[in-house]
C-alpha cells in the first residue's frame, strides 16, 4: 500500500486529500466533526450535489491516513484534469465566481456559510464549473460577518475587474499572488471610472482603504455579532451585482480570427480535419491535449469521438470563444485553457508544490500540435529534439503537423527577422523526432506543403 | 472607530481585520439594500400576478363573450 498526501492540502486543519493506491481520498478530522454532520444533515451536501453544484463523495470503511485526527474518511468524484484560475479565461473565472455566490447563498439557507472562497476550490467538468471542496463549510452564527469575503475579492472580484477594465492578460498576475491579487494593487492598476461603479468602489477601492487603515486591528465579539443575516445576504447580492457588471469581449488579439485568415484552401482544411479524424479513432485515445488549439476545431474532432480533451492556447481571446462555445452546446468533453507552451505552468506555492507544473498533472494518450511546430522553432528558437522530447513527456501518441519554409504563414514568421534557421526542414524535423519517436505515418496534406504524421513514443 | 478585543473565536482564515470591520460597518447599508429589492420584487410579484389574474379573467370574459 502506498499513500501520500496531496502537497497542496495542508492549511485547513478541518482535513486533508491523499493518494492512496492510485485512489483519491479526503479525510475528515474530529475538529470538522460538528460541522461535518451539519453539512450532511442540514441537507446542503445532498442539494449541492443533486443540482451539480459540489462534487459528491461516498463514506468509506478505507483506513485513515493520520487515524489520531480522523472522523471519516471520504471517496470524493475526481475531475479528470485539474485546472487553475491562472488558466482560465475571463468567462470561466466569472463563472466561478458566480458559482462561489450561488453556494454561499445556498449555504445560508441551510444555516450554514463558506469558511473559505477560494478559486482553487473550483474545477471544471467540461462546460460546468463545480465545487471539490467539501469541508468548505461551516455553522453560521447569527450575527458574523463573511470571512471569505477578502479571500472572494482577492480571488474573484479583482481580476475579473482588471481583465475587464485593464488588460485581459492581468489574469496572470494570480501566478505571481497565488492568495490572489491584493486589493491595494488592484485599486491602483484599475481606472478611475471604475470608482463610479458601486460594487467595485466599494469592494475593491473602499476594501482596500479599509484594510490599509484598520491593519492588525483587533475586532471585539460585540462587535463581531453586528452582521445581520439581511446585511450578509446583502454583502452577496451586492457581489454578484457587481460580478455581473463586468463582461470581456473578445477582440483585437492575435488568433481570434485565426481560421478566417488562413492560408490553406477549404480543401486542405478539410483534408487535414480527415486525417486527424482517422488518427484519432485509429488510437481511441481517453485523455487528448490539444495544444495551440485556438477556438478547438480540431479539439473537437478528439472530444467528438469521447475522449476527455484539454484545449490549450496561449490567446485568451481564442480560449475565450472555445469555453462560450463549450457552454452553448453544453460540451462536457472539452476544457478550453490559457497556456503559453514556452513557458507552461510551473509548480508553485510552498515547496513549489502546492501549485503543480503541466506534465505533473496527468498524462494524456494523444497530444496534437497542429500548426504549431513552426512557432516553437521560428518564433521562439526552440530546437526540434527539444521539442519531441518536451511532447513525449506529454503522452505516448503525437499528431504533429510540419508546416514548411516556403509556407505563407513561416514566411510570415521570417518577415521581420534574419533567417538562422537552416535545419528548419522536413528532413531534419523527421531525425530530430525519430529520436524520441516512430513514425505511424505520416500524410501530405492536399493543397499544401504541410505533412501530417501519427507517432508513437518509443519504450 | 476603535473596536476592542473581548475574545477572538479562531478561524483558520485570516479575514483581515479591514475586511471584517468594512463589512460591519456597511451592514446596515447592505442590509437596507437588500431588504428593500427583496420587498419590492414582491410587491413587483403581486402586482404582476394581479395584472396576469386580470388578463386572464378578460381572456376568459372574451371567450365568454365569443361563445
Amino acid at each position: 500500500m502506498t499513500s501520500n498526501l496531496h502537497q497542496a492540502s495542508f492549511r485547513d486543519p478541518s482535513g486533508f486529500v491523499f493518494w492512496r493506491d492510485g485512489m483519491l481520498f479526503r479525510q475528515v478530522n474530529r475538529i470538522y466533526q460538528k460541522d461535518y454532520d451539519c453539512l450532511i444533515r442540514s441537507g446542503l451536501y445532498s442539494s449541492l450535489v443533486r443540482d451539480g453544484l459540489m462534487v459528491g463523495h461516498e463514506e468509506t470503511q478505507e483506513p485513515p491516513e493520520l487515524s489520531e485526527l480522523a472522523y471519516r474518511v471520504l471517496k470524493p468524484e475526481t475531475v479528470s484534469f485539474i485546472s487553475y484560475p491562472y488558466e482560465w479565461c475571463f468567462s470561466q473565472l466569472r463563472d466561478a465566481a458566480l458559482l462561489t455566490l450561488r453556494i454561499q447563498r445556498k449555504a445560508l439557507e441551510h444555516g450554514m456559510t463558506l469558511k473559505d472562497a477560494s478559486a482553487y476550490n473550483i474545477q471544471f467538468f467540461g462546460y460546468q464549473p463545480i465545487l471539490i471542496d467539501t469541508l468548505s463549510f461551516e455553522e453560521y452564527r447569527e450575527g458574523e460577518p463573511w470571512v471569505a469575503y477578502r479571500q472572494f475579492c482577492q480571488h474573484f472580484l479583482a481580476p475579473l475587474a482588471l481583465m475587464a477594465y485593464t488588460d485581459v492578460r492581468l489574469s496572470q498576475l494570480l501566478r505571481v499572488y497565488l492568495d490572489g491579487i491584493p486589493l491595494d494593487l488592484a485599486s491602483r492598476l484599475l481606472p478611475w471610472k471604475t470608482r463610479l461603479s458601486l460594487g467595485l468602489a466599494t469592494h475593491i477601492h473602499l476594501h482596500a482603504s479599509a484594510q490599509k487603515r484598520y491593519a492588525g486591528e483587533k475586532i471585539s465579539t460585540a462587535a463581531r455579532g453586528k452582521m445581520g443575516k439581511m446585511a450578509l445576504l446583502g454583502l452577496i447580492d451586492s457581489l454578484e451585482a457587481a460580478i455581473r457588471s463586468l463582461s470581456w469581449k473578445p477582440r483585437g488579439t492575435e488568433w481570434a480570427d485565426y481560421y478566417r485568415e488562413t492560408n490553406y484552401s477549404d480543401q486542405a482544411f478539410e483534408d487535414k480535419k480527415q486525417r486527424v479524424e482517422e488518427f484519432v479513432s485509429h488510437v481511441h485515445p481517453s485523455m487528448v491535449w490539444d495544444l495551440g488549439a485556438n477556438t478547438g476545431i480540431f479539439s473537437r474532432i478528439a472530444s467528438g469521438q469521447g475522449a476527455k480533451t484539454i484545449a490549450f492556447d496561449i490567446d485568451p481571446a481564442a480560449v475565450e470563444l472555445n469555453y462560450r462555445e463549450c457552454v452553448r452546446a453544453k460540451e462536457t468533453n472539452l476544457l478550453p485553457l490559457v497556456l503559453d507552451l514556452t513557458n507552461p505552468s510551473p509548480g508553485l506555492g510552498w515547496a513549489n508544490a502546492e501549485r503543480q507544473a503541466l506534465v505533473e498533472r496527468g498524462k494524456a494518450d494523444m497530444v496534437l500540435a497542429l500548426a504549431l511546430v513552426h512557432h516553437l522553432a521560428i518564433s521562439n528558437n526552440v530546437p526540434f529534439q527539444r521539442i519531441a522530447d518536451y511532447f513525449s513527456q506529454m503522452g505516448e501518441w503525437l499528431v504533429v503537423e510540419f508546416v514548411p519554409k516556403d509556407d505563407s504563414q513561416v514566411q510570415r514568421l521570417l518577415a521581420s527577422r534574419k533567417d538562422i534557421f537552416t535545419e528548419y526542414h522536413k528532413q531534419s524535423f523527421e531525425r530530430a523526432f525519430n529520436e524520441v519517436y516512430e513514425i505511424r505515418a505520416d500524410h501530405p496534406i492536399s493543397f499544401s506543403g504541410r505533412i501530417l504524421y501519427l507517432m508513437q513514443r518509443r519504450q | 472607530m476603535k473596536i476592542l478585543v473581548s475574545g477572538f473565536t479562531w478561524v483558520y482564515l485570516d479575514p483581515g481585520s479591514g475586511s471584517f470591520i468594512l463589512q460591519i460597518l456597511l451592514a446596515a447599508l447592505l442590509g437596507g439594500a437588500y431588504a428593500v429589492k427583496v420587498y419590492w420584487k414582491k410587491i413587483k410579484g403581486l402586482f404582476i400576478r394581479s395584472s396576469s389574474q386580470e388578463d386572464k379573467e378578460r381572456i376568459n370574459a372574451d371567450r365568454e363573450h365569443d361563445e
